[in-house]
This record gives structure tokens, C-alpha cells and sequence, in this order.
């Protein structure tokens, strides 16, 4: 070997071994773009853009647009009918238009016309567009040139009717016969259809009509020197962008009917009953053993196939290789590789993002994915591409006779059409419209330099429909925000509104959708006092229950437990319950029998003869879901483990110790999570005789997203378990001993009983009450009675917002209703979830009892007083807080304003696959984030935090966490403070904290919630709930904070 | 003698109840003042109930008298004497077109019912319901049908009804190309069907179902046909049921309708149309028993069907798809019963078969709940693996049989290469001459050549 020869291949094995780590590197780079969201059984809100979350939320949003092409906000239509419905005031424009400008709000747009009143009447009235067939229609067959448009002011139409009578009769009279040049022809010609002999005896509507026409071709001339607005142009072709603009043939339709199928297949978690063979050799191994024959009736552009497989055998069968060399093949140059990759990945971005997490975020399932699938994905895909777009040239444009590797130069050569790049009539058409608005008549435009032009070219330009929608989108928030504020300004005021003699204390989830029970809870009795901490409450385990056949995590994700627990039945009624295990596996396994062998051939006829039996439990589920409902949990009784259960919480000496954790926790360990909730909350220094604690959760059917509607803080789970598990701790005297040591005494005279509340139906179950002391059972019922009274009365305030029940409804019918609504299988609303969600409150519920909410805000408890100087109690809420409610509220604020392209869609085509997720009818992407059912009566609002704190806390705990100084930083929520010691309030705006100032308002005082929601249907406003049993008791003194 | 005189009453009512609720649904639409869901469901709700009502009030007077045949002449909907032909109306009530009445009206109640909660506030609610109505007529005039005009008319009700909702999502191409497909593919057994009833027409001048099939009441009848008839006749029945239940070939429509909202599906797909091919096959059952070779067709097509789409249902991932495929092998297996001439089995599988589909249909988005219910009772997780069958096969075979059952049995595209292109290319191709034709008659000698790609792509 000549050194010549191996210096070149030393140079082409370098070059390929670059391309290689441009490949790793861009797959690396588009792995962030995916979607996150995991299998459906585990639904966890998170931020839809969380991939952009280092960049503002402005910003933000569009580069989102420019990614996904999923709109940033709602359309202007839809704020513009929220205007007008009174959800959108005139003020809130004014402010936030002027706080969005800044200091250049004033600077003139022209002469007389500042910024800030342009902007004004751009919003006011919809600055309409259209192409320029369109326009030229409007002028041609409409009385746009003919009448003012409606809402013009009648003030201002007369005053420019009467300047251009002036000026015409002044200055252009004598000049209309000139030849020469004081009137433009162009302006002329607008003349010659008027009879301008007649002047002085024109009526009104003539000089209307010419002021008009004047304007429009004043419009027209001077804009036409202008130079567009535009706005930089991002767009990347993939071949098959380039193939559909010259074909109209979609390529993508074929190579994803058949990914689909095939990665559906690989990721499936045990649905189909014959699985993929080959399927532990990866994904690309996988599909090159199962494609690697041709049939006779392959699918014409497939024939390829074949030989390209056993090329791809041939050299190696490397997927990163066969990445390049797809990428080779198509013409890609290696400086493109990260785009075109990411491009390619975003293509199918669900399924794509599914194989992602299969693969590195998924070891809890039956089959992960190995973990390099992305690539092998990404391999396979691009071996598709190739066949489709060769196929397409072949098929579509064999005339055109283009080589694959050129198709990308001619589609990036063709002409860029930028739509944001206004033309001259659309132009025109602008001002035309804003100079009927903002009174500038025809002889002041005629009079403009071309720089005036183009300086009212680029104000109109550069607050385009993006930044329109922005500030409706601000001014939509900034109401909600503003009522807010000044209810809690008004309503916080000093004393604390407390029970003046506790007799129970309630704690509950912060979910907004405790709010409420809250709320009546406290209404209902004024000696209860309620507390929110994130529904795990401080027990993070992993959970079996009796009848359960796996451990689940309970604990919010990004948590790992470390202890298991599980629930046993009694020791005394072993066999018994053996028996009862025995008998529900024998009925799972008929079940299971009975769901596979109805699908098969020679069992499916004995099935399906017998199936006119099932036409009972159709008619009845469908007819009478509650009744089907009782009945049937009536005979499932006969197998569900007994009611006297007990969770095995204590680590014994023989239990077992495995890599994953420990069967158990220490006593020790148990008075750590006891201490955190109880100091976490503030409850430490007043315990009442009953505490009560409730986690929740919820269930209903036909619901690929039931896990979504259930605690965010025990990772879509149920947080029944956990209350329990607390009750059963705090009720253990040897950690009350513990806890005493350590200065917080529980009294003797306190029993803790958990429970679970379900937020669907509204139904109340209690653990281990056969353990409440007998001394105690008085009480415990006593406190019964009120949250039976508390739920049904919570279950008729959700159903206001539920069209098909009557707003005069009693509490027993909307009891039922609820009830109904989680047993009904046609049922798509089981229940609004965190639909409405606008605002977080972390701080004494002593400074919010009594205000009327509308479930809308989640609730924390933090007692700032008993914190330290670091803050660190808060700095603990907020680590939970801010992502949690931060990533619930961004989730329904991108699947509402875009619900098809953030959102999954209408529920009712939705048909689960693998067992993963949701497609739209038989095929489609894989659809993450959240239903149009879920979000339909959502607003869309960043969610506003209120921590009772000093402003310089929050600054500090800014510069301690990175996650939350992103979040509050780049404006991705929120946040106001509230003071411990008063009712000031410091909202942060840009990169500060600053004073705000409350309005005048007064807060409507109603005698209790019944009295302010009835009859209502629509979100509603804060109200101060008068119940009669609230005492306010003097000032607590209050440390102050440092 | 009396009971049985309110017959032709009752029967109208049958009918006249859907129609006159598709009417109004229609007419509502039409002058654009949509009536709220709430009426509309009463409507539906009433619809329904009477034309049951009535069915059951047929059923009770026929056993009561011990009548097994009622016919109800509704007169001629088209006659023109010149030429004797007659498009006649007529309902006949036997033992297998009751039962049939009484399923779909029932299925559509429930499913209606369903639907209307299910539904609730969808943009497309009165869309979806004007379909419904459509398909409720179309079945009760199937069932019901005592000529071959009237099975035609009930026939196209359902197919228009059923495509339709296959592309309700229509702002979505997937929804729209498969709504298509569907609507080709039911086209194409409307052919056949229209040439089966031709040519009966052609043999006796009307289609009559008790003048074709014999005077006995269902199952016992005896056609009237030769042989050579009965063959060709029979062959387009085939053809035309074939293509309405999703046989071989035409399969690949089946796991493509699920387009549209979960009760459509189940209905439709689950239920009732997919049926609708083999209760053609029972009701003209009697001139399969003409001709041995046409039963064994119709036998060999059912087994084929019944193998192919179990082992395609096999490795379906989605649970509608699965379901889809497990709805066609019991048809298909209902085909060979049939063909067999086991017609009170077939019936009683029809019925039985539709209401568990319906109901699992129904049911399929809480799998990810029932999947989890089993779990927990059997202790451990649920992985089906592979049948024991497929370990007894070679690799390769192995590998050749799942990538056979993952393209569906190779189905579509095989359309697709035998009568897709060959029908655009004839087209295309006399696009092409009576392009040149026009141009030479028009005194233009230059033939402007058009591309073939102008056809359409589907």
C-alpha cells in the first residue's frame, strides 16, 4: 500500500467517522424536541414545551410554533368573542399594551399617532386580511370603498368627510383640469367617476364615497415604495415537503401506515397475542429479518426493499451507518444532518417520542425498547423515506426525471414564499382600515414622506397576528389576575380568620379540586380546620394492595422510593382469605380466557353463540350505569379481600432487603416523614382531638386517561394508601415518644384516621376505623355526618359546570349524578380533572378561609412564621409546587390553545394501542398531552402563584434552585407575594418584584357558596363567604421574617 | 283472522317510525335550526321504541295465530307497465327477518342511547345522528325486505350511512382516504348485487322474494332457478356480500372503518353492516341449495376469510383493529355455516355474536382498566407471548407468516395491483382517445398529450 493511498483512506475513514458523530450528535440535539409523555397507565402533567423552558415564555411559544407548528396561542377570534363576553375588558388591553411598551409606548408612529394608539386600535377592531383575489373581490363587489366600516366613531367619519371636503374644495379644485403635476393621475382618475361640476351640491354620501375611494388609492400609492415587514423565515424542507409541493403527494401517508403498524408492534406491552418475532434483536434487526422477503403482493413502492436489506447485511448492519448512508442517498449534505434529522424525528412525533421513552424511561414496564431504538428507529425510517420519495418521483414526476440527491436543492431553490410577507394590496388594505379608525384623512396621508410610509408600514408589520394574540393572551391573564390579587388583598386583611376551638383538622391534597370540599367543610362547621400538602404526604413508598398484583410508586415522579409496603390481611382469617385470592384468579383467569378466546377462531363460536347473553349487560351498563354499577360491586364483594386489612408499614427484622429497597420503614424513618408533613404545614403547635387525612383520587370508565385524574404527587396514582400509612404512623405511640424528643408533641388526646376521597364521584372511605379508640367514636361520627354533608354539597357545586344536569338540581341528585357520571361507559367528562386551574396559593389557610375560589386554586399550607431564616421549608414546597402545578397549568394551557396539536384531540375516535397510549382512529401518531374533553372549559392562563412571604425569599430561593428560577425567571408562571404581617402584595414583572397596587373593588359577601354559584354555569368571580361560624381571633403575633 | 288483519299496520309503523325521525333530522338540518340534543333524543328514543314495539306486537300475533310468513305489499315505489318493470315494496315478516328487526333495533337503541351522552356537545352531534337515522332505515328496510328492491334500497341506506361515518373526522386525511376506500369497495358489492338483481328481474320479471325463493316460509324454501342461473346469480350475492361483510378479498376496509367515534364503530363495524353480507346470504339461502359448486364457494371463501383474519387479528396492536378482526372471523365462520346450509345456527351466531361485539366495542377504551382488574386477580402480569402453535414452525416460515398477517394479508395492495391501476389505467387511457378524438374532430392536428398523472391516486 502506497502511503498515498492510505492517507486518503485515512481521510475517507476520518470523514465517515465524523459523519457518524454528526449523527449521534443530531439525534442527540432532536431527542429534547419529542414529546415526554410516557405509557398512558402512568399519566403524569408535565410542560408540553418543557424543551424550551431556557428560553422566555414569549419566545418560547413561537419557537414551539416553529417546531411543531402547534399555534402559541388561541386564535384572535376567539379572544376577540371572549371580549366580547366580557371576560377581556377594554382596560385590560390599555394596561397590558402599556406595560408591554414600556417607554416606548408615547414615541410617535407618526405626527399625532403614538405607538401605543396604534396598537390600541389594532386590537379594538379586527384588522382584517385576505389574498389579494380576495381583497380585490371585497373592493369590487362590497361597499368597503362605498360606506366607513361599522364601528368606525361617527365623530371621527365626519371630521375626515369634512377635511377632505376641504381639501378638495381648497387645494385640488382649481387644479383638476391642470395637465401637470399638483395631483398625481392616479389620484385623478379617482376623480373622473365623481361629477365634479356639481361639487357644492354633493350630499353626504358622495363626499363619503370619494373620501373613501381617495383614501384607498392614497393607500395604495404610498405604500407601494414600501419595503414589507419580515420576519426571518425558518423553514427546512424534507424530501417529503418538496415531493408534496410538486406532486400533491403526500409521502408520508405510506411510509407511516407502515411504521406505524410495525413500531406498534415492537413497543407492544402484551395487547396483541402473537408478539413480533426476532424482537429482543432491537428494532432494526427486527425489521430487517421481517421485511426481508418480498411477496408477490408487496405494496409497489416496498419492492426495493428487499434489496436494500440485503445491502444494509452486507456492510455490517450497522444502524448509525445505515443512517448515513440513507442520509448519503438522499442528498443530504453532512451540514444539514442536524436539521434534517430533527425534521425527520419530529415527523411522527408521538410515536417517535414513545420509542424514546420505551427506551430510557421505562424499565417499571413489561417490555422496554433496548436502549439505542431511537437510532435503529431512526435507521428504518430514513430506509422508508428513501423508498417513498424515489417511489413518488418514479410514480408522480417520472417526467420531471429528477434524481433522488436533487430533490432538496430544487425544493430549497424554489421560491421561498414567507406568509408572514405582506403584499402591496394586503398592505394597503391595512392602513386603509387603521385610517378609518384613527381619523387620518386623505389629504394628511397624501402629504406623508416615503419614510412616514414606511415607518406606518413597519408599526403595522411588526405587531403582527403572533403579537396580537400576545396581547390578548396578557390581557386575558391580567384579568384573572387582577380579581385575584385584589380579592386576596381585600379578603387577607388581619386578623386570621382560625376556628376559634378545633375540633377536627382535615388535611387534605393542595389539588385545586379540594378547594371546594375545603371550603364547605369549613362552612359547614366553623370548628374545622382544614390544611393542603402534596397528597403523598410525605410517605413516598411503593405500594401492592390486598387484591393488587404489582407494587406501584406513590410518590410524585421524580421521586424513587425506597420502601415497600404492602397490604396484608389479618393473620386470623388466613385461610379464608387464601380462598378469596384463589377464587378472584380463577375469575381472572376466566376473564382473561373469555377476552382472548372471544377474539379467536374456533372459541370465538362458542363465545359469540353465547352471546346474546351479553346483550343484558349491554342494555343495562348503557341504560342504568349506577344500577349495573351497585349490583355489580355487590357480587364483587363476594371475592374482595376483607374490609380488615392492615398496611405491614414497620420494617421487621426478617424482612427483605433487595437492591430496589426495603419491605418496611424504620421507626425512625417514620417519624422523619410525620415530623416533615406536620412542620411542613405548620400544624405543629395545635393538634385537635380528630385529625383527619384524606388522599385522593378518582375512577371512571372508558378512559384511556383515567391515571391523568389522579394524584399528581403520588405519580398518577391513588393517594389513599398514603393517608392511611400516615394515620397508622402518627397514631403510633412509640413515634409520638420519638417525635416528643424532638420537641413536637402530638397529645394523647389526638388520633389521626386517613382516608381517600374520590373526586369523581365524591364518595368518602375511611381506613382502619375499627382502630379509632371507642373514646373517640362520638367524635369520629359526629365529623362523619359533616363530610357526608361536605361531599354531596361539593358534588353540586362541580355539577353546575356539567351541561346535562340542571342547575336547580337538590344535593342527592347531584350526588347520584356524580356517581352516575364514574359508572357511565358513555360517559366522556367522567369529571373536569384540573380543568380551570388559574392560581396557587402557598401560605396560612387563615388568610384565604372564606373566599370563594371556584375550585380554581390549588391550596398549600406553609406557616411562614415557623420558618427559618433560609426559608428552607419553603424552599422545600416550592421544589414540589412549581413544577407540579407549573407543569399541570402549562400542559392544559398548550392542549387548549392548541388542542390538536398540543392536545390528543376529540376522545371519541380514540382506540388504545399497545397499551401505551391513544391514536385517532385506526391509525394514527400516537396523541400526547390532553383531550378536547378535558380542556373544553379550560382558560388558558399561566398559573399565578401567591406565597405568603417576602419578595427577597423568593429572590434568594431563585439563586439557590436553577429549575425554579427557570420557571419564574422566564415567566412560565406567575408568582405575587403576600405579606406575613399585612395585606401587601408584590407581583414580579420582567425581572423584579414590584408593589401592587389594589384596585377599589369590593368583594361581594354572600352567607355561604350555594348562595353566590347558583345558577351559574360559567367561571366565576371570588366572593367572601359570611358563614356564621367564623370567629376571628386577635392578631397572632407574628415573627417577623428575614 | 283478526289479530292477524293489524299486521300491515304494525308493519308500517315498523318502517314509517326511523323514516320519519331521518326526515327530521334531516329536515331540521336543512333549514338550519338544529333542535336541541335533548329533543333530539326524545325523537330518537320514541323512533325507536314504536318501530320495536311494533316488530315485538308482528311476533307476538304470529305465534299466537301460528303464522309463519306475513307479507305487508307496500305497493310500487316505480312501475312502468310498458316494460314490466316494477320497483316493488314489500315488508315480509319470517322467521329470519324478525329476529334480524329486533336486533338492530334494539343494538341502535342502545348504541343511540349511548351515543347521545357519548356525544354530548360535539360539533358534529347532529351530523353524526342524521347518519345514524340513515343507517337505522337502511336496516330496518334490510331486514325487513320482501323483494329484492326493497333489500337494495335498506342496502345503500346502509352503505351511504356507513362511509360517511367512517369519514366523520373529515378536517383529517386518514378519516376522509379511508371513508373512500370503504365507500369503493361497498360501491363494488353494489354492483354485483344490482347485476344479481337484474338478472333475477330478467328471469321472472320481479324480485319477489316468495315468487323467487318459493312459497315456504324461511328457511324451507325452494328457488326457482336453474342451476346455471343459481350459479351466476348466486356468484354476484357472493361478490356483493363478500364486499359488505369484509370478506376475502376485500377485508382490508374492515380495520380501516374505525374511523370514526367509538359507538359508530361498534354498531357498524362491530355489529350490524358488517352482517349485513351474511344475512343477504341466509335470505336468499334457497338458491345456494341449487348449485353444490356455488355452496362450496361460499364455503371455501368463509374458511379462507375465517383463517386469514385470525391470524391477522392475531397481531394486532390497537384494540379496535383487534376487535375488527375478531368480528370478521366469526363472520367468516358464519359464511361457512351457511354454506352449510346450518341457517338457524348462522342466525342465532349472528345475533349472538353482534351483541358481544357491540358491547366490547363499546368498552374498548377502558382496556387499559380491564387489563389491570385482570392482573390484579390472576397475580401477575398478562403476556399472551405466542400462540403454542407458532413455536411448532420453522423460522423463516415463522417470520413469513407474521409479516403476512401484519400487512393484512397482502389484501389491499393486491386490490390495489388488480383493479385499482388496471381502472385507472383504462381510463386514463380513454381520457387520452377522447382527448385526440375531440381535437381531430375540431380540425386541431396536434395531440396535446396529457399526463396519466392526472388521475386519481386512490
Amino acid at each position: 500500500m502506497t502511503p498515498q493511498l492510505s492517507s486518503t483512506q485515512a481521510t475517507s475513514e476520518s470523514v465517515a467517522k465524523s459523519a457518524l458523530d454528526l449523527v449521534h450528535h443530531a439525534i442527540e440535539h432532536a431527542k429534547h424536541y419529542l414529546p415526554t409523555q410516557g405509557p398512558i397507565a402512568v399519566f403524569i402533567h408535565h410542560n408540553t414545551l418543557h424543551a424550551f423552558e431556557h428560553l422566555p415564555f414569549d419566545e418560547a411559544v413561537l419557537e414551539g410554533f416553529r417546531t411543531y407548528g402547534s399555534q402559541p396561542y388561541w386564535p384572535e377570534s376567539r379572544y376577540r368573542e371572549e371580549m366580547a363576553r366580557g371576560r377581556i375588558l377594554d382596560t385590560d388591553l390599555q394596561a397590558v399594551v402599556l406595560h408591554d411598551l414600556g417607554g416606548s409606548a408615547a414615541n410617535d408612529v407618526l405626527a399625532g399617532t403614538s405607538q401605543y394608539n396604534l396598537r390600541i386600535n389594532m386590537l379594538r377592531d379586527p384588522v382584517l386580511t385576505g389574498s389579494d383575489a380576495e381583497l380585490r373581490w371585497l373592493f369590487a363587489e362590497s361597499d368597503a370603498i362605498e360606506r366607513f366600516r361599522n364601528g368606525v366613531d361617527p365623530m371621527k367619519r365626519t371630521e375626515m368627510i369634512k377635511a377632505t371636503r376641504r381639501w378638495i374644495m381648497r387645494d385640488l379644485q382649481p387644479h383638476l383640469s391642470d395637465t401637470e403635476a399638483a395631483i398625481p393621475s392616479s389620484l385623478k382618475s379617482v376623480f373622473e367617476a365623481f361629477p365634479m361640476r356639481k361639487l357644492e351640491t354633493w350630499g353626504e354620501s358622495t363626499w363619503q364615497q370619494l373620501t373613501l375611494q381617495l383614501l384607498w388609492r392614497v393607500c395604495q400609492n404610498g405604500v407601494h415604495s414600501t419595503r414589507p415587514f419580515s420576519s426571518p423565515s425558518h423553514s427546512f424542507n424534507r424530501h417529503r415537503d418538496v415531493l408534496l409541493k410538486l406532486s400533491h403527494f403526500d409521502c408520508d401517508l405510506q411510509v407511516h401506515d407502515l411504521l406505524i403498524r410495525f413500531t406498534s408492534a415492537f413497543l407492544d406491552q402484551g395487547f396483541a397475542a402473537w408478539s413480533v418475532p426476532q424482537r429482543s434483536e432491537g428494532y432494526y434487526q427486527c425489521f430487517l429479518s421481517l421485511f426481508a422477503e418480498k411477496s408477490p403482493w408487496t405494496e409497489k413502492w416496498l419492492e426495493p426493499l428487499k434489496a436494500i436489506i440485503a445491502s444494509e447485511r452486507q456492510s455490517g448492519a450497522n444502524p448509525t451507518e445505515s443512517i448515513v448512508r440513507s442520509l448519503a442517498a438522499l442528498g443530504v449534505s453532512q451540514n444539514d444532518f442536524e436539521k434534517y434529522i430533527k425534521k425527520t424525528l419530529l415527523a411522527l412525533p408521538g410515536w417517535t417520542g414513545m420509542v424514546e421513552q420505551m427506551a430510557t424511561n421505562a424499565s417499571w414496564t413489561l417490555h422496554p425498547a433496548p436502549k439505542e431504538s431511537l437510532e435503529e428507529f431512526l435507521a428504518v425510517r430514513l430506509i422508508l423515506d428513501r423508498l417513498a420519495a424515489k417511489h413518488c418521483l418514479d410514480e408522480h414526476l417520472s417526467h420531471r426525471a429528477i434524481p433522488l440527491p436533487d430533490l432538496l436543492s430544487i425544493g430549497s431553490s424554489s421560491e421561498r414564499y414567507n406568509p408572514r410577507r405582506k403584499t402591496v394590496q394586503q398592505r394597503a388594505f391595512d392602513l386603509f382600515q387603521l385610517a378609518q379608525r384613527s381619523a387620518w384623512s386623505p389629504h394628511t396621508l397624501f402629504t406623508w414622506t416615503s419614510a412616514e410610509w414606511q415607518n406606518v408600514v413597519d408599526a403595522i408589520g411588526s405587531f403582527d397576528d403572533f403579537e396580537r394574540r400576545r396581547m390578548f393572551h396578557l390581557a386575558y391573564e391580567y384579568r384573572y389576575r387582577t380579581q385575584m390579587l385584589d380579592a386576596i388583598a381585600e379578603h387577607s386583611v388581619f386578623p386570621l380568620k382560625m376556628p376559634s376551638d378545633v375540633s377536627v383538622q382535615v388535611i387534605t391534597c393542595i389539588d385545586d379540586r379540594e378547594e371546594s370540599f375545603r371550603r364547605h367543610l369549613e362552612e359547614l362547621d366553623s370548628s374545622i380546620e382544614t390544611f393542603g400538602a402534596a397528597g403523598f404526604f410525605s410517605v413516598p413508598m411503593y405500594f401492592r394492595g390486598a387484591a393488587d398484583a404489582h407494587f406501584i410508586p406513590l410518590c410524585p415522579v421524580i421521586m424513587t422510593p425506597k420502601n415497600f409496603v404492602e397490604e396484608v390481611g389479618p393473620l386470623s382469617a388466613k385461610q379464608a382469605e387464601a380462598r378469596r385470592t384463589q377464587s378472584r384468579m380463577l375469575l381472572g383467569i376466566a376473564s382473561k380466557t373469555f377476552h382472548l378466546s372471544s377474539r379467536g377462531l374456533m372459541s370465538g363460536v362458542l363465545t359469540s353463540l353465547l352471546g346474546s347473553l351479553n346483550a343484558f349487560p349491554l342494555v343495562a351498563r348503557v341504560l342504568f350505569p349506577r344500577l349495573t354499577a351497585q349490583i355489580r360491586s355487590k357480587f364483587g364483594r363476594l371475592v374482595r379481600p376483607t374490609v380488615a386489612t392492615q398496611l405491614r408499614l414497620e420494617h421487621a427484622e426478617d424482612s427483605e432487603t433487595t437492591d430496589k429497597g426495603v419491605e418496611g420503614f424504620t421507626l425512625e424513618e417514620m417519624a422523619n416523614m410525620i415530623e416533615r408533613l406536620i412542620v411542613d404545614i405548620g400544624m405543629q403547635d395545635r393538634f385537635a382531638p380528630l385529625v383527619l387525612v384524606f388522599g385522593h383520587g378518582s375512577s371512571s370508565l372508558n378512559n384511556p386517561h383515567e391515571s391523568a385524574y389522579n394524584c399528581g404527587a403520588c405519580g398518577g396514582g391513588r393517594g389513599g394508601p398514603n393517608a392511611r400509612a400516615v394515620a397508622q404512623i402518627a397514631n403510633d405511640p412509640r413515634v409520638r415518644a420519638l417525635l416528643k424528643k424532638r420537641g413536637l408533641e402530638i397529645p394523647e388526646t389526638t388520633v389521626f384516621v386517613g382516608g381517600y376521597h374520590n373526586t369523581c364521584d365524591d364518595s368518602i372511605e375511611y381506613f382502619d376505623i375499627d382502630r379509632i379508640p371507642l373514646t373517640f367514636s362520638s367524635r369520629f361520627l359526629a365529623a362523619h355526618e359533616i363530610i357526608e354533608k361536605a361531599r354531596r354539597r361539593n358534588a353540586h357545586e362541580r355539577a353546575r359546570r356539567f351541561y346535562s344536569l340542571e342547575l336547580t338540581c337538590t344535593d342527592e341528585v347531584a350526588q347520584r349524578h356524580v356517581e352516575r357520571r364514574s359508572e357511565d361507559l358513555a360517559q366522556v367528562r367522567p369529571e373536569y380533572n384540573h380543568a380551570t386551574n388559574a392560581a396557587c396559593f402557598v401560605g396560612r389557610r387563615g388568610r384565604t378561609r372564606g373566599l370563594f375560589m371556584d375550585r380554581r386554586c390549588f391550596l398549600t399550607s406553609y406557616d411562614p412564621t415557623t420558618d427559618d431564616a433560609e426559608t428552607s421549608i419553603l424552599l422545600r414546597i416550592m421544589q414540589a409546587v412549581i413544577p407540579v402545578c407549573g407543569g399541570i397549568s402549562l400542559e392544559y394551557y398548550f392542549s387548549t390553545v392548541d388542542n390538536v396539536g398540543y392536545g390528543c384531540g376529540t376522545k371519541l375516535p380514540h382506540n388504545i394501542t399497545s397499551l401505551l397510549g391513544v391514536m385517532e382512529g385506526a391509525t394514527s401518531d400516537l396523541r400526547t398531552g390532553l383531550s378536547q374533553q378535558m380542556v373544553e372549559i379550560h382558560e388558558p392562563i399561566r398559573i399565578l402563584y401567591i406565597f405568603e412571604t417576602m419578595p427577597e425569599a423568593i429572590l434568594s430561593i431563585m439563586t439557590r434552585n436553577d429549575l425554579i428560577d427557570r420557571y419564574i425567571g422566564n415567566h412560565w408562571v406567575q408568582i405575587a407575594t403576600l405579606d406575613p404581617n399585612s395585606n401587601t402584595i408584590h407581583l414580579f414583572q420582567g425581572k423584579q418584584f414590584e408593589l401592587y397596587t389594589p384596585g377599589p373593588g369590593q368583594l361581594p359577601t354572600v352567607s355561604d357558596s350555594l348562595d353566590w354559584y347558583r345558577g351559574w354555569r360559567e367561571p366565576l368571580g371570588f366572593a367572601k363567604v359570611q358563614s356564621k361560624g367564623f370567629v376571628s381571633l386577635p392578631k397572632v403575633a407574628n415573627e417577623v421574617l428575614r | 283472522m283478526i289479530l292477524s288483519s293489524w299486521i300491515p299496520l304494525l308493519g308500517y309503523i315498523t318502517v314509517f317510525s326511523p323514516i320519519i325521525f331521518l326526515l327530521v333530522v334531516g329536515f331540521q338540518l336543512l333549514i338550519g335550526r338544529p333542535m336541541s340534543e335533548f329533543a333530539l333524543g326524545r325523537w330518537l328514543k320514541s323512533a325507536i321504541i314504536l318501530s320495536l314495539f311494533a316488530t315485538l306486537a308482528i311476533l307476538a300475533i304470529m305465534l299466537v295465530t301460528g303464522s309463519r310468513r306475513e307479507i305487508v305489499d307496500m305497493g310500487n315505489m316505480v312501475a312502468i307497465d310498458r316494460v314490466h318493470f316494477h320497483f316493488h315494496i314489500s315488508l315480509i315478516f319470517d322467521r329470519l327477518s324478525v329476529p334480524m328487526a329486533i336486533l338492530s333495533l334494539v343494538l341502535c337503541g342502545t348504541v343511540g342511547a349511548f351515543a347521545l351522552s357519548y356525544l354530548h356537545r360535539d360539533a358534529g352531534f347532529q351530523r353524526f345522528f342524521l347518519s345514524f337515522a340513515m343507517f337505522l332505515v337502511g336496516m330496518v328496510m334490510a331486514s325487513l325486505a320482501g323483494t329484492i328492491e326493497t333489500l337494495f334500497l335498506g342496502w345503500e341506506l346502509v352503505g351511504l350511512s356507513s362511509a360517511l361515518l367512517v369519514a366523520y373526522y373529515q378536517e383529517r386525511p386518514t378519516p376522509v382516504a379511508n371513508g373512500l376506500r370503504v365507500w369503493a369497495i361497498y360501491r363494488l358489492a353494489d354492483a354485483a348485487f344490482l347485476a344479481a338483481a337484474v338478472a333475477l328481474h330478467h328471469q321472472h320479471s320481479e324480485g319477489n322474494f316468495s315468487v323467487l325463493m318459493g312459497n315456504e316460509a324461511w328457511p324451507a324454501g325452494k328457488a326457482s332457478l336453474s342451476e346455471g342461473t343459481a350459479l351466476l346469480v348466486g356468484t354476484f350475492l357472493l361478490i356483493a356480500a363478500a364486499g359488505k361483510s369484509g370478506l376475502v378479498p376485500f377485508s382490508g376496509w374492515l380495520p380501516r372503518a374505525m374511523e370514526g367515534p367509538t359507538p359508530s364503530s361498534a354498531i357498524f363495524y362491530g355489529a350490524l353492516s358488517v352482517h349485513l353480507g351474511v344475512f343477504l346470504l341466509l335470505r336468499v339461502s334457497p338458491i345456494l341449495d341449487q348449485s353444490a359448486l356455488l355452496s362450496s364457494m361460499v364455503i371455501i371463501l368463509g374458511l379462507v376469510s375465517a383463517i386469514l383474519a385470525a391470524i391477522a387479528g392475531r397481531v394486532q396492536t390497537d384494540v379496535k383493529s383487534a376487535l375488527a378482526f375478531a368480528s370478521l372471523t366469526q363472520v367468516s365462520i358464519i359464511v361457512v355455516e351457511i354454506g352449510f346450509g346450518l341457517r338457524y345456527l348462522a342466525l342465532i351466531h349472528i345475533i349472538g355474536h353482534a351483541c358481544m361485539r357491540s358491547l366490547q366495542l363499546l368498552r374498548a377504551p377502558t382496556l387499559m382498566r380491564d387489563y389491570k382488574t385482570m392482573e390484579n386477580a390472576i397475580g401477575k402480569s398478562l403476556d399472551h407471548g405466542s400462540p403454542w402453535i407458532i413455536g411448532w414452525l420453522s423460522r423463516s416460515t415463522q417470520l413469513r407468516l407474521y409479516r403476512c398477517a401484519i400487512e393484512r394479508g397482502y389484501l389491499d395492495s393486491m386490490l390495489d395491483a388488480c383493479i385499482v391501476r388496471p381502472f385507472i389505467r383504462l381510463f386514463s387511457m380513454f381520457n387520452r382517445w377522447e382527448r385526440a378524438w375531440t381535437q381531430w374532430l375540431s380540425g386541431s392536428h396536434k395531440v396535446i398529450p396529457i399526463a396519466v398523472e392526472d388521475a386519481s391516486h386512490e
